[in-house]
């Protein structure tokens, strides 16, 4: 067999996509290199749902012994949780695993993302498709669902699409805090102890009615790290708490734009950080 | 050297209408914090202002044309990676100009993206758990390729870079050679009008380097794509290139022809000679070539101008018994060093 | 491959040596470190806040047929949390990864059995933790909460009961890590594994609140007496002192020989299989 010599002309045959196809292009991909391993593809989602069950675990023994914890019962505490668990989710599924963007710098691979004609983001995030995500996602719906047919909500189409809008919301303010964070990755920093720390009081504290905390951590959980925009906010909204908050009431209600604007934010500065990019090694 | 000189810092004041990659009075500096170990170590570096500032490129001036074979050359840190990363949009520069197919590489890197490719010779783009089969679908479905020309490209690469006996494999269990090969094809396959390479063969076996070489030549010829190497084998240079650009010091110091530059500094040749076991070295008696005596071997120096290889060869042979004979050429790092030297720059 | 060509005193050069690899490749990794310390402290402090919202109005609660005060609970908190933090790092073995690559050959070519290599690596793990745990336990009952001892025997049954705890969480911890030889997997297990034993060893609720049957279930499982049993001597709260040390020693012994079993079954594997 021969094949006739190809003469590519003045024309690439290439041309710019938009960046949604481009994420799923590059998530088809990230997807079929992880079933390659398909060995270990149960326990590796049970390991997130474990990871995250655990947490809900400890949760259900207190209230089973106590009834409630700060006024909140167990199917209004599971909604606070189910509905931040279910954000997360949502982030680390996108996302892939955003936390090695240190590695990926300081190895030189991460200027093989800048010579594709997609976006830099896109294609970190759709390094690796983690399986134990599935699992943290899966134990969300599952615990929010639960919780939503459980707790004295009326539920109508403002309140489900409220709730749907929350959610979305919830996983943007992560995942935009995260990639804030990651930013500074490329001025040569050792960004992954903020990151982690970040990951810590998201997971430990984001489950929990804040409202047990002192004032102090309760503003500091709104205003510095706004976490109670992701979940409890929008809890104490579809629970009918949102009038006796530590916040005036238009402000839980405006959670599901804490995201999108935490979004914005975030993209120009990853765009303002990008440029410092030093690309090391050789 | 008066001929070097004319070479170094000549600026080129009229942009040529055939060049398809414009670079003047470039500059890149790096500006790195100092760093402050310890910890929360990270945090206070941010907020120090202390930096030191290095500069990697120092006003460089070159022009390609569409359809040269560039090489691209200099020694370790002399700048050249800094300056494929300006072209490939990786990099932002602190000064000057750039231009590659009409694009400003770093203000518009993903339409930049689309005309140029790029192989690192050391880091794979490719997908590391499939095969290269499918890294090659999804680089089709990533630049929109119309099927028909993704096929006939497809098709054409596996003849020419014999991609076949492992176009099913999973990347990550190919030998060096043949991911590299995979690599090529991959940065190939949308047809970009200019191929950067890094190192292409860094690393690879004799029978392997050929392969590449093969594919780059029909590359440029057949294709008509531009190309831009970097390397630190000579052969590569040799083989490949009309032209060559060194750099060092962030600066040009040579941009012209290989023939010229070869004749100019690399006029000797080395043939280095084993003797067998017992056999005493009694010398070939030709003038002009300078003899050194070893415990293992006898190295030759001689000018291949003037004395034939053969000549040489047949000599020793007249008087001794060998066990090995070898012809060694210059290395580039040597040849480097020598201009540097004649230059007044090392 | 069992260690009799050795002298004891050879024996224990040879582990504390395992031991010392394991402390100075942990304290590479430094700054990680105290940033898991910071995550104990919003542990140790979440956990308070949650106790002092579930208690009404801070009076005490029964369990196990005894008050448990809301101060007595925030102490044994604190204190389960600080105590399975030394004891769990979170780098289990690197044994997947070593039977992946085959350098475990190298370390069945060692002259001590394989089992003590793991269980004693993973020793020097914990002990390069030590420093760091010395720092942030002032603040771990700063931001928590601390009682003394329910008496000086008390006191001395906690101390004595540590050490069968220490060796039960090894074992256990080791035992995940030899089923690699078979599952191949790095991640999952050792997840699925530290979530489940934090659980039952009663590091977040202790077994006192939890509901009967859940109770009974953990009292099965070797987990609880790793930070439950010694926290519950230390509070005066776990019954004779000596039957319960007398019950984690048999714990020791029976995952002592579940381990060699596995060990055994494992290098005969390796063996057949070459790795």
């Amino acid at each position: 067999m021969t094949t006739e010599p190809r003469d590519f002309g003045r024309e690439p045959a290439g041309r710019l996509i938009p960046w949604w196809r481009s994420y799923l292009v590059l998530l088809g991909a990230a997807w079929r290199s992880q079933f390659q391993y398909r060995a270990n593809l149960f326990i590796m989602i049970l390991s997130g749902v474990a990871w995250q069950g655990v947490g809900f675990a400890f949760i259900w023994v207190v209230v089973a012994k106590f009834g409630t914890i700060g006024g909140w019962s167990l199917s209004e505490i599971a909604f606070i949780y189910g509905i931040r668990l279910t954000a997360h989710g949502l982030f680390v599924v996108v996302s892939g695993r955003i936390f090695v963007l240190d590695t990926v710098i300081q190895e030189g691979e991460f200027d093989r993302y800048l010579v594709r004609p997609a976006g830099a983001l896109a294609q970190l995030w759709n390094r690796q498709f983690y399986l134990p995500h599935l699992g943290d996602l899966l134990s969300g719906l599952v615990i929010l669902i639960a919780a939503a047919t459980e707790i004295p909500a009326d539920w109508n189409v403002l309140t489900v699409g409220f709730l749907l809008l929350a959610v979305l919301s919830g996983g943007m303010i992560e995942g935009a805090l995260q990639v804030i964070a990651a930013s500074f990755a490329f001025r040569t920093m050792n960004t992954r102890q903020i990151r982690g720390m970040m990951d810590d009081i998201f997971s430990n504290f984001g489950g929990y009615p804040i409202t047990i905390f002192p004032i102090a951590i309760r503003l500091i959980l709104t205003f510095v790290i706004p976490l109670a925009f992701v979940a409890f906010f929008p809890s104490a909204v579809l629970t009918g708490r949102s009038g006796g908050l530590y916040v005036p009431e238009w402000l839980a209600l405006m959670s599901p734009l804490a995201g999108p604007l935490l979004v914005l934010l975030a993209r120009e500065v990853w765009r303002s950080q990008l440029k410092h990019y030093k690309s090391s090694g050789s | 050297m008066t001929g070097l000189m004319a070479y170094v810092g000549a600026r080129l004041e009229v942009v040529d209408p055939l060049g398809i990659i414009h670079v003047s009075e470039l500059v890149k500096d790096f500006r790195r914090p100092k760093r402050i170990k310890g910890a929360l170590g990270g945090l206070r570096t941010l907020v120090t202002r202390e930096s030191v500032i290095k500069r990697a490129v120092d006003g460089i001036d070159f022009t390609v044309d569409e359809g040269e074979f560039l090489g691209y050359l200099g020694p370790n840190g002399a700048g050249k990676s800094t300056t494929i990363k300006m072209m490939t949009g990786i990099l932002q520069p602190t000064s000057g100009k750039i231009e590659v197919a009409g694009i400003v590489p770093w203000r518009e890197r993903q339409r930049n993206a689309l005309n140029i490719g790029v192989v690192f010779g050391q880091k794979s783009q490719l997908w590391w758990d499939l095969p290269l089969r499918e890294s090659l679908q999804i680089i089709g479905k990533l630049y929109a390729i119309d099927p028909a020309r993704h096929r006939a490209n497809v098709d054409w690469f596996v003849e020419l870079l014999d991609l076949d006996p492992f176009f099913d494999t999973p990347v990550r269990q190919l030998s060096l050679g043949q991911r590299v090969r995979g690599d090529l094809a991959a940065a190939m396959l949308p047809e970009p009008r200019i191929l950067f390479l890094d190192e292409p063969t860094i690393g690879l076996d004799v029978v392997a380097k050929e392969r590449i070489r093969g594919f780059l030549s029909a590359l440029n010829r057949e294709a008509g794509t531009t190309v831009v190497l970097t390397t630190h084998d000579l052969d590569d240079v040799e083989r490949l290139c009309r032209r060559i650009i060194l750099i060092d010091g962030g600066k040009v110091t040579y941009d012209g022809d290989v023939e010229s530059l070869k004749s100019r500094f690399v006029q000797q040749r080395r043939l280095v000679v084993k003797l067998a076991a017992g056999v005493e070295w009694r010398g070939v008696g030709i003038p002009g070539v300078a003899e050194s005596i070893g415990d293992e071997a006898v190295e030759l120096a001689f000018d291949p101008a003037e004395i034939q290889v053969s000549e040489l060869i047949t000599a020793v042979l007249a008087d001794h018994q060998l066990t090995d004979v070898a012809i060694v050429e210059p290395e580039l790092e040597n040849v480097v060093h020598r201009i540097y030297a004649s230059a007044g720059m090392a | 491959m069992s260690g009799s060509a050795l002298t004891v005193r050879q024996r224990l050069a040879a582990y504390a040596g395992l031991a010392k690899i394991q402390i100075s490749a942990q304290t590479i990794y430094r700054s990680n470190y105290l940033v898991s310390l910071l995550g104990l402290l919003f542990k140790v402090y979440l956990l308070k806040e949650v106790w002092v919202a579930a208690y009404p109005h801070s009076r005490a609660t029964m369990g196990h047929g005894q008050q448990i005060s809301l101060s007595a609970q925030i102490a044994y908190s604190t204190l389960a949390s600080v105590q399975y933090f030394v004891f769990n790092p979170w780098t289990l073995s690197g044994i997947p990864e070593r039977v992946r690559n085959g350098q475990v050959a190298v370390d069945l070519a060692r002259p001590v059995r394989y089992t003590a290599q793991m269980t004693f690596g993973q020793a020097g793990v914990m002990i390069a933790g030590l420093p760091f745990v010395i720092v942030a336990l002032p603040f771990a009952i700063l931001v928590g909460g601390a009682e003394a001892p329910a008496s000086a025997g008390a006191g001395l049954g906690y101390a004595v009961s540590l050490v069968p705890a220490f060796l039960i969480t090894l074992l256990t911890g080791s035992i995940v890590g030899i089923t690699a030889f078979w599952t191949l997997e790095t991640d999952g297990t050792s997840i699925i594994y530290r979530m489940v034993a934090q659980f039952f060893a009663g590091a977040l609720v202790p077994l006192w609140f939890m509901p009967g049957w859940l109770e009974t279930l953990a009292s099965w499982l070797p987990f609880q007496a790793t930070t439950y049993t010694p926290i519950a001597i230390y509070m005066g709260k776990s019954g004779s002192v000596v039957s319960t040390i007398g019950l984690q020693c048999v714990w020791v012994v029976v995952l002592w020989l579940i381990l060699r079993l596995l060990a055994v079954r494992a290098l005969r594997r390796v063996a057949l299989q070459g790795g």
